[in-house]
Protein backbone atom coordinates (compact mmCIF):
# COMPACT_ATOMS: atom_id res chain seq x y z
CA UNK A 1 0.00 0.00 0.00
CA UNK A 2 1.31 3.52 -0.80
CA UNK A 3 2.51 5.30 2.36
CA UNK A 4 0.37 8.33 1.59
CA UNK A 5 -3.21 8.73 0.30
CA UNK A 6 -3.46 8.60 -3.48
CA UNK A 7 -5.99 9.49 -6.18
CA UNK A 8 -7.07 6.93 -8.77
CA UNK A 9 -8.28 8.61 -11.96
CA UNK A 10 -9.95 5.61 -13.56
CA UNK A 11 -12.21 3.00 -12.01
CA UNK A 12 -15.02 1.18 -13.78
CA UNK A 13 -18.14 0.10 -11.97
CA UNK A 14 -20.83 -1.42 -14.12
CA UNK A 15 -24.47 -2.24 -13.82
CA UNK A 16 -25.41 -5.27 -11.72
CA UNK A 17 -28.47 -7.08 -10.51
CA UNK A 18 -28.17 -5.30 -7.18
CA UNK A 19 -27.59 -1.91 -8.80
CA UNK A 20 -29.50 -1.96 -12.09
CA UNK A 21 -29.79 0.87 -14.57
CA UNK A 22 -33.42 0.15 -15.37
CA UNK A 23 -35.07 2.15 -12.50
CA UNK A 24 -33.21 5.27 -13.65
CA UNK A 25 -34.27 5.16 -17.29
CA UNK A 26 -36.62 8.08 -18.06
CA UNK A 27 -40.14 6.77 -18.61
CA UNK A 28 -40.44 8.39 -22.04
CA UNK A 29 -37.88 6.01 -23.56
CA UNK A 30 -38.87 2.79 -21.83
CA UNK A 31 -41.01 1.70 -24.77
CA UNK A 32 -38.39 2.93 -27.25
CA UNK A 33 -35.79 0.70 -25.60
CA UNK A 34 -38.21 -2.26 -25.74
CA UNK A 35 -38.43 -1.54 -29.45
CA UNK A 36 -34.63 -1.85 -29.53
CA UNK A 37 -33.80 1.79 -30.20
CA UNK A 38 -30.94 1.76 -27.69
CA UNK A 39 -28.44 0.25 -30.10
CA UNK A 40 -25.07 1.68 -30.96
CA UNK A 41 -22.35 0.58 -33.39
CA UNK A 42 -19.59 -1.59 -31.96
CA UNK A 43 -16.02 -1.71 -33.18
CA UNK A 44 -15.89 -5.50 -33.28
CA UNK A 45 -12.69 -5.89 -31.23
CA UNK A 46 -13.62 -7.97 -28.20
CA UNK A 47 -11.11 -8.70 -25.47
CA UNK A 48 -9.92 -12.23 -26.26
CA UNK A 49 -10.23 -13.46 -22.70
CA UNK A 50 -13.98 -12.99 -22.85
CA UNK A 51 -14.13 -9.99 -20.53
CA UNK A 52 -12.39 -6.68 -19.93
CA UNK A 53 -12.20 -7.51 -16.25
CA UNK A 54 -9.64 -9.19 -14.08
CA UNK A 55 -10.60 -12.67 -12.97
CA UNK A 56 -9.80 -11.86 -9.35
CA UNK A 57 -11.82 -8.65 -8.97
CA UNK A 58 -15.20 -7.11 -9.65
CA UNK A 59 -16.47 -3.57 -9.31
CA UNK A 60 -20.19 -4.03 -8.87
CA UNK A 61 -20.98 -3.00 -5.31
CA UNK A 62 -19.91 0.44 -4.04
CA UNK A 63 -19.36 -0.68 -0.43
CA UNK A 64 -17.42 -3.76 -1.45
CA UNK A 65 -15.28 -1.82 -3.94
CA UNK A 66 -14.46 0.65 -1.18
CA UNK A 67 -12.99 -2.24 0.79
CA UNK A 68 -11.44 -4.17 -2.11
CA UNK A 69 -9.89 -1.19 -3.84
CA UNK A 70 -10.05 2.15 -1.99
CA UNK A 71 -9.03 0.84 1.43
CA UNK A 72 -6.56 -1.64 0.04
CA UNK A 73 -4.55 0.97 -1.88
CA UNK A 74 -5.00 3.96 0.43
CA UNK A 75 -7.08 5.74 -2.23
CA UNK A 76 -8.42 9.06 -0.99
CA UNK A 77 -10.43 9.69 -4.16
CA UNK A 78 -11.34 7.49 -7.12
CA UNK A 79 -12.73 8.92 -10.34
CA UNK A 80 -15.50 6.77 -11.74
CA UNK A 81 -15.47 6.52 -15.53
CA UNK A 82 -18.99 5.16 -15.98
CA UNK A 83 -20.48 2.99 -18.73
CA UNK A 84 -22.51 6.05 -19.74
CA UNK A 85 -19.43 7.54 -21.39
CA UNK A 86 -20.48 5.81 -24.62
CA UNK A 87 -24.06 7.09 -24.91
CA UNK A 88 -22.75 9.49 -27.57
CA UNK A 89 -22.62 6.58 -29.98
CA UNK A 90 -26.30 5.62 -29.56
CA UNK A 91 -27.88 5.54 -33.01
CA UNK A 92 -31.13 7.18 -31.89
CA UNK A 93 -30.21 10.61 -30.60
CA UNK A 94 -33.12 11.06 -28.14
CA UNK A 95 -32.51 7.65 -26.64
CA UNK A 96 -28.84 8.61 -26.31
CA UNK A 97 -29.87 11.71 -24.38
CA UNK A 98 -32.15 9.68 -22.11
CA UNK A 99 -29.45 7.09 -21.44
CA UNK A 100 -27.09 9.89 -20.35
CA UNK A 101 -29.69 10.95 -17.77
CA UNK A 102 -30.14 7.35 -16.65
CA UNK A 103 -26.43 6.70 -16.17
CA UNK A 104 -25.93 9.95 -14.29
CA UNK A 105 -28.78 9.20 -11.88
CA UNK A 106 -27.51 5.62 -11.50
CA UNK A 107 -24.06 6.92 -10.64
CA UNK A 108 -25.28 9.49 -8.14
CA UNK A 109 -27.79 7.20 -6.40
CA UNK A 110 -25.64 4.08 -6.16
CA UNK A 111 -22.01 5.19 -6.08
CA UNK A 112 -21.57 8.83 -5.16
CA UNK A 113 -23.99 8.51 -2.25
CA UNK A 114 -22.24 5.41 -0.97
CA UNK A 115 -18.84 6.90 -0.25
CA UNK A 116 -17.47 10.46 -0.48
CA UNK A 117 -14.23 9.08 -1.91
CA UNK A 118 -15.99 8.35 -5.18
CA UNK A 119 -15.81 11.18 -7.71
CA UNK A 120 -18.28 11.28 -10.56
CA UNK A 121 -18.19 11.85 -14.30
CA UNK A 122 -21.19 13.32 -16.05
CA UNK A 123 -22.19 11.25 -19.07
CA UNK A 124 -23.38 13.34 -22.01
CA UNK A 125 -24.44 12.82 -25.61
CA UNK A 126 -21.82 14.60 -27.72
CA UNK A 127 -24.10 14.28 -30.76
CA UNK A 128 -26.64 16.66 -29.26
CA UNK A 129 -24.73 19.58 -27.73
CA UNK A 130 -27.90 21.39 -26.59
CA UNK A 131 -29.09 18.32 -24.70
CA UNK A 132 -25.57 17.73 -23.39
CA UNK A 133 -25.48 21.27 -21.99
CA UNK A 134 -28.84 20.74 -20.28
CA UNK A 135 -27.53 17.52 -18.72
CA UNK A 136 -24.34 19.23 -17.56
CA UNK A 137 -26.43 21.94 -15.88
CA UNK A 138 -28.66 19.32 -14.24
CA UNK A 139 -25.76 17.35 -12.75
CA UNK A 140 -22.98 19.87 -12.20
CA UNK A 141 -24.28 21.00 -8.82
CA UNK A 142 -23.56 17.59 -7.29
CA UNK A 143 -20.40 18.18 -5.25
CA UNK A 144 -18.79 14.87 -6.27
CA UNK A 145 -19.36 15.45 -10.01
CA UNK A 146 -15.99 16.76 -11.17
CA UNK A 147 -15.79 16.09 -14.89
CA UNK A 148 -17.42 15.00 -18.13
CA UNK A 149 -16.42 11.63 -19.54
CA UNK A 150 -16.58 11.27 -23.31
CA UNK A 151 -15.42 8.48 -25.62
CA UNK A 152 -12.44 8.64 -27.96
CA UNK A 153 -14.71 7.74 -30.85
CA UNK A 154 -16.69 10.70 -32.16
CA UNK A 155 -18.38 12.11 -35.24
CA UNK A 156 -15.79 14.88 -35.39
CA UNK A 157 -12.42 15.62 -33.86
CA UNK A 158 -12.84 17.38 -30.54
CA UNK A 159 -11.48 20.68 -31.80
CA UNK A 160 -14.61 21.04 -33.95
CA UNK A 161 -16.73 24.05 -33.06
CA UNK A 162 -19.94 21.98 -32.94
CA UNK A 163 -18.76 21.05 -29.44
CA UNK A 164 -18.27 24.64 -28.22
CA UNK A 165 -21.55 24.76 -26.24
CA UNK A 166 -20.41 21.71 -24.28
CA UNK A 167 -16.99 23.21 -23.60
CA UNK A 168 -18.56 26.48 -22.56
CA UNK A 169 -20.81 24.69 -20.06
CA UNK A 170 -17.90 22.62 -18.74
CA UNK A 171 -15.78 25.74 -18.26
CA UNK A 172 -18.64 27.61 -16.62
CA UNK A 173 -19.13 24.83 -14.07
CA UNK A 174 -15.43 24.16 -13.54
CA UNK A 175 -15.65 20.63 -14.91
CA UNK A 176 -12.70 18.93 -16.59
CA UNK A 177 -13.29 16.75 -19.64
CA UNK A 178 -11.90 13.23 -19.75
CA UNK A 179 -11.56 11.37 -23.02
CA UNK A 180 -11.70 7.62 -22.39
CA UNK A 181 -11.20 4.81 -24.91
CA UNK A 182 -13.86 2.29 -25.62
CA UNK A 183 -15.33 2.32 -29.05
CA UNK A 184 -12.66 3.54 -31.43
CA UNK A 185 -13.39 1.99 -34.80
CA UNK A 186 -17.17 1.91 -34.26
CA UNK A 187 -17.79 4.98 -36.45
CA UNK A 188 -14.46 5.25 -38.25
CA UNK A 189 -11.40 3.03 -38.43
CA UNK A 190 -9.09 3.06 -35.42
CA UNK A 191 -6.32 3.83 -37.92
CA UNK A 192 -6.55 6.36 -40.76
CA UNK A 193 -5.34 3.69 -43.20
CA UNK A 194 -7.67 0.81 -42.62
CA UNK A 195 -9.21 -1.55 -40.14
CA UNK A 196 -7.08 -3.65 -37.82
CA UNK A 197 -7.60 -7.38 -37.33
CA UNK A 198 -7.77 -7.85 -33.60
CA UNK A 199 -7.93 -6.46 -30.09
CA UNK A 200 -4.12 -6.53 -29.77
CA UNK A 201 -3.71 -4.10 -32.67
CA UNK A 202 -6.74 -2.05 -31.64
CA UNK A 203 -5.64 -1.57 -28.06
CA UNK A 204 -2.06 -0.72 -29.08
CA UNK A 205 -3.28 1.99 -31.46
CA UNK A 206 -5.63 3.88 -29.12
CA UNK A 207 -3.03 6.69 -28.85
CA UNK A 208 -3.62 7.45 -32.55
CA UNK A 209 -7.09 8.65 -31.64
CA UNK A 210 -5.72 10.69 -28.77
CA UNK A 211 -3.07 12.31 -30.94
CA UNK A 212 -5.76 13.28 -33.43
CA UNK A 213 -8.00 14.83 -30.75
CA UNK A 214 -5.09 16.61 -29.08
CA UNK A 215 -3.78 18.19 -32.28
CA UNK A 216 -7.34 19.21 -33.19
CA UNK A 217 -8.07 20.74 -29.77
CA UNK A 218 -4.94 22.85 -29.90
CA UNK A 219 -4.90 23.80 -33.59
CA UNK A 220 -8.58 24.73 -33.72
CA UNK A 221 -8.08 27.10 -30.81
CA UNK A 222 -10.30 25.44 -28.18
CA UNK A 223 -7.94 26.58 -25.41
CA UNK A 224 -7.92 30.15 -26.71
CA UNK A 225 -11.69 30.10 -26.79
CA UNK A 226 -12.07 28.46 -23.35
CA UNK A 227 -8.97 29.45 -21.38
CA UNK A 228 -9.88 27.57 -18.21
CA UNK A 229 -10.73 24.26 -19.86
CA UNK A 230 -8.78 21.10 -18.93
CA UNK A 231 -8.74 17.91 -20.97
CA UNK A 232 -7.65 14.62 -19.42
CA UNK A 233 -6.59 11.92 -21.87
CA UNK A 234 -7.30 8.72 -19.97
CA UNK A 235 -5.84 5.29 -20.64
CA UNK A 236 -3.95 6.30 -23.76
CA UNK A 237 -0.38 6.19 -22.48
CA UNK A 238 2.21 8.90 -21.93
CA UNK A 239 5.29 8.39 -24.14
CA UNK A 240 3.61 9.47 -27.38
CA UNK A 241 3.08 12.96 -26.02
CA UNK A 242 6.78 13.85 -26.48
CA UNK A 243 6.65 13.01 -30.16
CA UNK A 244 3.33 14.67 -30.90
CA UNK A 245 4.18 17.79 -28.90
CA UNK A 246 7.60 18.27 -30.53
CA UNK A 247 6.31 17.52 -34.02
CA UNK A 248 3.44 19.96 -33.57
CA UNK A 249 5.78 22.61 -32.22
CA UNK A 250 8.26 22.17 -35.07
CA UNK A 251 5.47 22.47 -37.61
CA UNK A 252 4.00 25.45 -35.79
CA UNK A 253 7.20 27.41 -36.36
CA UNK A 254 6.78 27.18 -40.11
CA UNK A 255 3.00 27.06 -40.31
CA UNK A 256 1.80 29.44 -37.57
CA UNK A 257 0.17 31.80 -40.05
CA UNK A 258 -2.33 29.06 -40.93
CA UNK A 259 -3.55 28.96 -37.30
CA UNK A 260 -3.14 32.63 -36.36
CA UNK A 261 -5.45 32.37 -33.33
CA UNK A 262 -2.73 30.40 -31.53
CA UNK A 263 -0.87 32.92 -29.42
CA UNK A 264 1.28 30.41 -27.59
CA UNK A 265 3.46 27.49 -28.60
CA UNK A 266 1.66 24.13 -28.73
CA UNK A 267 3.68 22.85 -25.76
CA UNK A 268 2.44 25.76 -23.65
CA UNK A 269 -1.18 24.82 -24.34
CA UNK A 270 -0.41 21.19 -23.53
CA UNK A 271 1.25 21.90 -20.20
CA UNK A 272 -1.53 24.26 -19.15
CA UNK A 273 -4.60 22.42 -20.40
CA UNK A 274 -3.86 18.72 -20.95
CA UNK A 275 -3.35 15.89 -18.50
CA UNK A 276 -2.60 12.23 -19.09
CA UNK A 277 -3.47 9.29 -16.89
CA UNK A 278 -0.87 6.61 -16.36
CA UNK A 279 -2.57 3.28 -16.89
CA UNK A 280 -1.65 1.30 -18.99
CA UNK A 281 1.76 2.78 -18.36
CA UNK A 282 4.52 2.11 -20.87
CA UNK A 283 7.10 -0.36 -19.56
CA UNK A 284 10.40 0.40 -21.33
CA UNK A 285 13.12 -2.26 -21.39
CA UNK A 286 15.10 -0.05 -19.04
CA UNK A 287 12.90 1.34 -16.29
CA UNK A 288 14.88 4.58 -16.01
CA UNK A 289 13.81 5.48 -19.56
CA UNK A 290 10.31 6.00 -18.20
CA UNK A 291 11.67 8.63 -15.83
CA UNK A 292 13.31 10.38 -18.78
CA UNK A 293 9.97 10.42 -20.59
CA UNK A 294 8.30 11.79 -17.45
CA UNK A 295 10.86 14.58 -17.49
CA UNK A 296 10.15 15.32 -21.18
CA UNK A 297 6.39 15.63 -20.68
CA UNK A 298 6.69 17.56 -17.39
CA UNK A 299 5.00 14.72 -15.54
CA UNK A 300 5.24 16.66 -12.29
CA UNK A 301 2.36 18.67 -13.72
CA UNK A 302 0.74 16.64 -16.48
CA UNK A 303 0.59 12.98 -15.42
CA UNK A 304 -2.06 11.55 -13.08
CA UNK A 305 -2.14 8.07 -11.62
CA UNK A 306 -4.88 5.60 -12.60
CA UNK A 307 -5.47 1.89 -12.04
CA UNK A 308 -8.34 1.07 -14.45
CA UNK A 309 -9.75 -1.15 -11.69
CA UNK A 310 -11.07 -3.81 -12.22
CA UNK A 311 -9.99 -4.14 -15.83
CA UNK A 312 -7.52 -6.69 -17.17
CA UNK A 313 -4.61 -4.30 -17.65
CA UNK A 314 -4.71 -2.91 -14.11
CA UNK A 315 -1.68 -0.97 -12.80
CA UNK A 316 -0.72 -1.42 -9.14
CA UNK A 317 0.44 1.86 -7.54
CA UNK A 318 3.22 0.08 -5.63
CA UNK A 319 4.60 -1.80 -8.61
CA UNK A 320 4.09 0.18 -11.77
CA UNK A 321 6.63 2.98 -11.26
CA UNK A 322 10.42 2.53 -11.28
CA UNK A 323 11.81 2.19 -7.75
CA UNK A 324 14.19 5.04 -8.51
CA UNK A 325 11.32 7.52 -9.00
CA UNK A 326 11.73 10.33 -6.47
CA UNK A 327 9.27 11.09 -3.70
CA UNK A 328 8.36 14.49 -5.13
CA UNK A 329 7.33 13.09 -8.51
CA UNK A 330 5.58 10.18 -6.83
CA UNK A 331 3.41 12.58 -4.84
CA UNK A 332 2.70 14.75 -7.88
CA UNK A 333 1.59 11.80 -10.01
CA UNK A 334 -0.17 9.76 -7.35
CA UNK A 335 -2.06 12.65 -5.74
CA UNK A 336 -1.33 16.29 -6.35
CA UNK A 337 -1.76 16.63 -10.12
CA UNK A 338 -5.23 15.11 -9.93
CA UNK A 339 -6.18 17.08 -6.82
CA UNK A 340 -5.26 20.35 -8.51
CA UNK A 341 -7.39 19.63 -11.58
CA UNK A 342 -10.48 19.00 -9.47
CA UNK A 343 -9.83 21.45 -6.64
CA UNK A 344 -9.60 18.66 -4.06
CA UNK A 345 -7.90 19.04 -0.65
CA UNK A 346 -4.09 19.09 -0.78
CA UNK A 347 -2.11 16.01 0.11
CA UNK A 348 -1.15 17.55 3.43
CA UNK A 349 -4.79 18.28 4.24
CA UNK A 350 -5.83 14.77 3.29
CA UNK A 351 -3.00 13.24 5.35
CA UNK A 352 -3.91 15.41 8.35
CA UNK A 353 -7.52 14.33 8.09
CA UNK A 354 -6.49 10.67 7.83
CA UNK A 355 -4.29 11.03 10.90
CA UNK A 356 -7.17 12.50 12.94
CA UNK A 357 -9.43 9.70 11.73
CA UNK A 358 -6.88 7.08 12.74
CA UNK A 359 -6.31 8.39 16.28
CA UNK A 360 -9.91 9.20 17.16
CA UNK A 361 -11.62 6.18 18.72
CA UNK A 362 -14.63 5.02 16.79
CA UNK A 363 -17.97 5.33 18.64
CA UNK A 364 -18.17 1.58 19.00
CA UNK A 365 -14.86 1.45 20.86
CA UNK A 366 -15.62 4.56 22.93
CA UNK A 367 -18.84 3.06 24.12
CA UNK B 1 6.50 52.60 -43.96
CA UNK B 2 3.53 53.73 -41.91
CA UNK B 3 2.62 51.75 -38.83
CA UNK B 4 -0.27 49.37 -39.36
CA UNK B 5 -3.22 49.49 -36.98
CA UNK B 6 -2.76 47.52 -33.76
CA UNK B 7 -5.18 44.82 -32.72
CA UNK B 8 -3.74 42.16 -30.49
CA UNK B 9 -6.05 39.96 -28.51
CA UNK B 10 -5.09 40.06 -24.87
CA UNK B 11 -5.97 36.75 -23.31
CA UNK B 12 -4.35 35.85 -20.04
CA UNK B 13 -5.77 32.47 -19.06
CA UNK B 14 -5.56 30.96 -15.60
CA UNK B 15 -2.12 29.58 -14.85
CA UNK B 16 -0.16 31.28 -17.61
CA UNK B 17 0.97 34.27 -15.58
CA UNK B 18 0.84 37.86 -16.70
CA UNK B 19 3.45 37.73 -19.46
CA UNK B 20 2.31 38.43 -23.02
CA UNK B 21 1.72 35.20 -24.94
CA UNK B 22 4.79 34.41 -27.05
CA UNK B 23 3.24 35.19 -30.41
CA UNK B 24 1.61 38.44 -29.21
CA UNK B 25 5.01 39.43 -27.84
CA UNK B 26 6.63 38.75 -31.23
CA UNK B 27 4.08 40.88 -33.05
CA UNK B 28 4.40 43.69 -30.54
CA UNK B 29 8.10 43.77 -31.40
CA UNK B 30 7.17 44.00 -35.09
CA UNK B 31 4.71 46.83 -34.46
CA UNK B 32 7.20 48.84 -32.45
CA UNK B 33 9.62 48.58 -35.40
CA UNK B 34 12.61 50.03 -33.57
CA UNK B 35 15.22 51.12 -36.13
CA UNK B 36 18.35 48.95 -36.42
CA UNK B 37 21.75 50.27 -35.33
CA UNK B 38 25.15 49.96 -36.94
CA UNK B 39 27.70 48.18 -34.70
CA UNK B 40 30.85 47.49 -36.73
CA UNK B 41 30.92 50.75 -38.68
CA UNK B 42 31.48 48.83 -41.95
CA UNK B 43 29.66 50.04 -45.06
CA UNK B 44 28.63 47.96 -48.06
CA UNK B 45 27.40 49.60 -51.24
CA UNK B 46 24.64 47.53 -52.87
CA UNK B 47 23.66 49.29 -56.09
CA UNK B 48 22.06 52.52 -57.29
CA UNK B 49 18.66 53.01 -55.75
CA UNK B 50 17.01 53.04 -59.18
CA UNK B 51 18.31 49.51 -59.75
CA UNK B 52 16.45 48.06 -56.75
CA UNK B 53 12.75 48.56 -57.42
CA UNK B 54 9.90 48.09 -54.88
CA UNK B 55 9.38 44.39 -54.27
CA UNK B 56 12.94 43.54 -55.39
CA UNK B 57 15.90 42.33 -53.36
CA UNK B 58 19.66 41.94 -53.67
CA UNK B 59 22.00 39.80 -51.62
CA UNK B 60 25.21 41.73 -50.95
CA UNK B 61 28.52 40.05 -50.06
CA UNK B 62 29.75 41.21 -46.67
CA UNK B 63 32.58 38.68 -46.56
CA UNK B 64 30.45 36.48 -44.31
CA UNK B 65 27.10 34.85 -45.07
CA UNK B 66 25.71 37.86 -46.96
CA UNK B 67 23.06 40.47 -46.29
CA UNK B 68 19.70 40.68 -48.02
CA UNK B 69 18.61 44.19 -49.04
CA UNK B 70 14.91 44.63 -49.77
CA UNK B 71 12.95 47.50 -51.30
CA UNK B 72 9.58 47.48 -49.56
CA UNK B 73 7.28 50.20 -50.85
CA UNK B 74 10.18 52.51 -51.75
CA UNK B 75 12.11 52.08 -48.50
CA UNK B 76 15.21 49.95 -48.09
CA UNK B 77 15.82 47.32 -45.39
CA UNK B 78 18.78 45.01 -44.74
CA UNK B 79 18.67 41.67 -42.95
CA UNK B 80 21.30 39.01 -42.35
CA UNK B 81 21.15 36.16 -44.86
CA UNK B 82 21.13 33.38 -42.25
CA UNK B 83 18.17 31.65 -40.69
CA UNK B 84 18.82 31.15 -36.97
CA UNK B 85 17.11 27.76 -37.09
CA UNK B 86 19.27 25.66 -39.45
CA UNK B 87 21.51 28.14 -41.21
CA UNK B 88 19.67 28.35 -44.54
CA UNK B 89 20.16 31.37 -46.81
CA UNK B 90 17.13 33.14 -45.41
CA UNK B 91 17.01 35.91 -48.02
CA UNK B 92 16.36 33.44 -50.82
CA UNK B 93 12.92 32.83 -49.29
CA UNK B 94 9.57 34.16 -50.46
CA UNK B 95 8.16 37.54 -49.37
CA UNK B 96 4.49 37.98 -48.61
CA UNK B 97 1.99 38.86 -45.87
CA UNK B 98 1.15 36.98 -42.69
CA UNK B 99 -1.75 36.61 -40.29
CA UNK B 100 -1.55 38.57 -37.07
CA UNK B 101 -2.79 36.99 -33.82
CA UNK B 102 -6.56 36.97 -34.08
CA UNK B 103 -9.67 35.58 -32.48
CA UNK B 104 -10.46 31.93 -33.17
CA UNK B 105 -11.84 31.50 -36.67
CA UNK B 106 -10.62 34.87 -37.96
CA UNK B 107 -7.82 35.71 -40.38
CA UNK B 108 -6.25 39.12 -39.90
CA UNK B 109 -3.89 39.53 -42.85
CA UNK B 110 -1.19 42.14 -42.32
CA UNK B 111 2.33 43.27 -43.21
CA UNK B 112 1.95 42.63 -46.95
CA UNK B 113 5.31 42.46 -48.69
CA UNK B 114 7.19 42.66 -45.39
CA UNK B 115 7.34 39.05 -44.22
CA UNK B 116 10.22 36.81 -45.32
CA UNK B 117 9.68 33.05 -45.22
CA UNK B 118 12.81 30.91 -44.89
CA UNK B 119 13.23 28.72 -47.98
CA UNK B 120 13.94 25.62 -45.92
CA UNK B 121 11.38 25.17 -43.11
CA UNK B 122 9.10 28.11 -43.68
CA UNK B 123 9.84 30.08 -40.52
CA UNK B 124 8.59 33.66 -40.91
CA UNK B 125 10.58 36.81 -40.18
CA UNK B 126 9.66 40.47 -40.32
CA UNK B 127 12.16 42.07 -42.71
CA UNK B 128 11.91 45.46 -40.98
CA UNK B 129 12.78 44.30 -37.47
CA UNK B 130 14.25 40.83 -38.08
CA UNK B 131 11.79 39.45 -35.51
CA UNK B 132 10.80 35.81 -35.97
CA UNK B 133 7.02 35.29 -35.83
CA UNK B 134 7.15 31.77 -34.37
CA UNK B 135 8.20 32.32 -30.74
CA UNK B 136 9.13 34.89 -28.12
CA UNK B 137 12.83 35.41 -28.72
CA UNK B 138 13.83 34.35 -32.25
CA UNK B 139 15.20 37.06 -34.51
CA UNK B 140 17.71 37.81 -37.26
CA UNK B 141 20.10 40.76 -37.29
CA UNK B 142 18.97 43.81 -39.28
CA UNK B 143 21.08 46.78 -40.34
CA UNK B 144 20.48 50.45 -41.15
CA UNK B 145 20.43 51.41 -44.80
CA UNK B 146 21.12 54.86 -46.22
CA UNK B 147 21.23 56.45 -49.65
CA UNK B 148 24.56 58.19 -50.26
CA UNK B 149 25.14 61.42 -52.18
CA UNK B 150 25.45 59.50 -55.46
CA UNK B 151 22.08 57.80 -54.89
CA UNK B 152 23.60 54.43 -54.00
CA UNK B 153 22.00 52.06 -51.46
CA UNK B 154 24.50 51.54 -48.61
CA UNK B 155 24.21 48.97 -45.79
CA UNK B 156 25.91 49.85 -42.51
CA UNK B 157 26.69 46.81 -40.40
Amino acid sequence: MPDFPIIDMDIHPRESRAFPLEPHIPSYVVEALKQRLGGSPQNGYANPTGSYERRDAVCLDPKQTAIDHLDRYNIAYAMIQPPGMSVSLTNQIDVGNALAIAWNDWLIENWLKADPRYLGSISINMRDPAAAVAEIRRCAAHPQMKQLCIPGEADDLYGHRRYYPIYEAAAEHGLAITVHPGSEGALHSVTPVGRVSNYFEWHTLIPLTYQAHLVSLIAEGVFEKFPSLKFILCEGGVAWLCHTMWRMEKNFKGLRATVPWLKRLPSEYIFEHVRLTTQPLEEPHRAEHLLQIFDMVKAEKTVCFATDFPHWDFDDPDRVFPKSMGDHLRRRILYENSAEIFGLPTLDETMAKAAVGATRPSPAIAD
Amino acid sequence: MSAEPTRLTQLIPTGYGSEDPAICHAFRHVEEAKPPVSRSGKRFTVCHRDDLKPGERRIVDDGRQGIGVFNIGGRFYAIKNVCPHAGAELCRGTVHATHRPSDVGEFDAAYHGRILRCPWHGWEFDIVTGKGLYDRTGRVATYPVEIDEAGNVVVMT
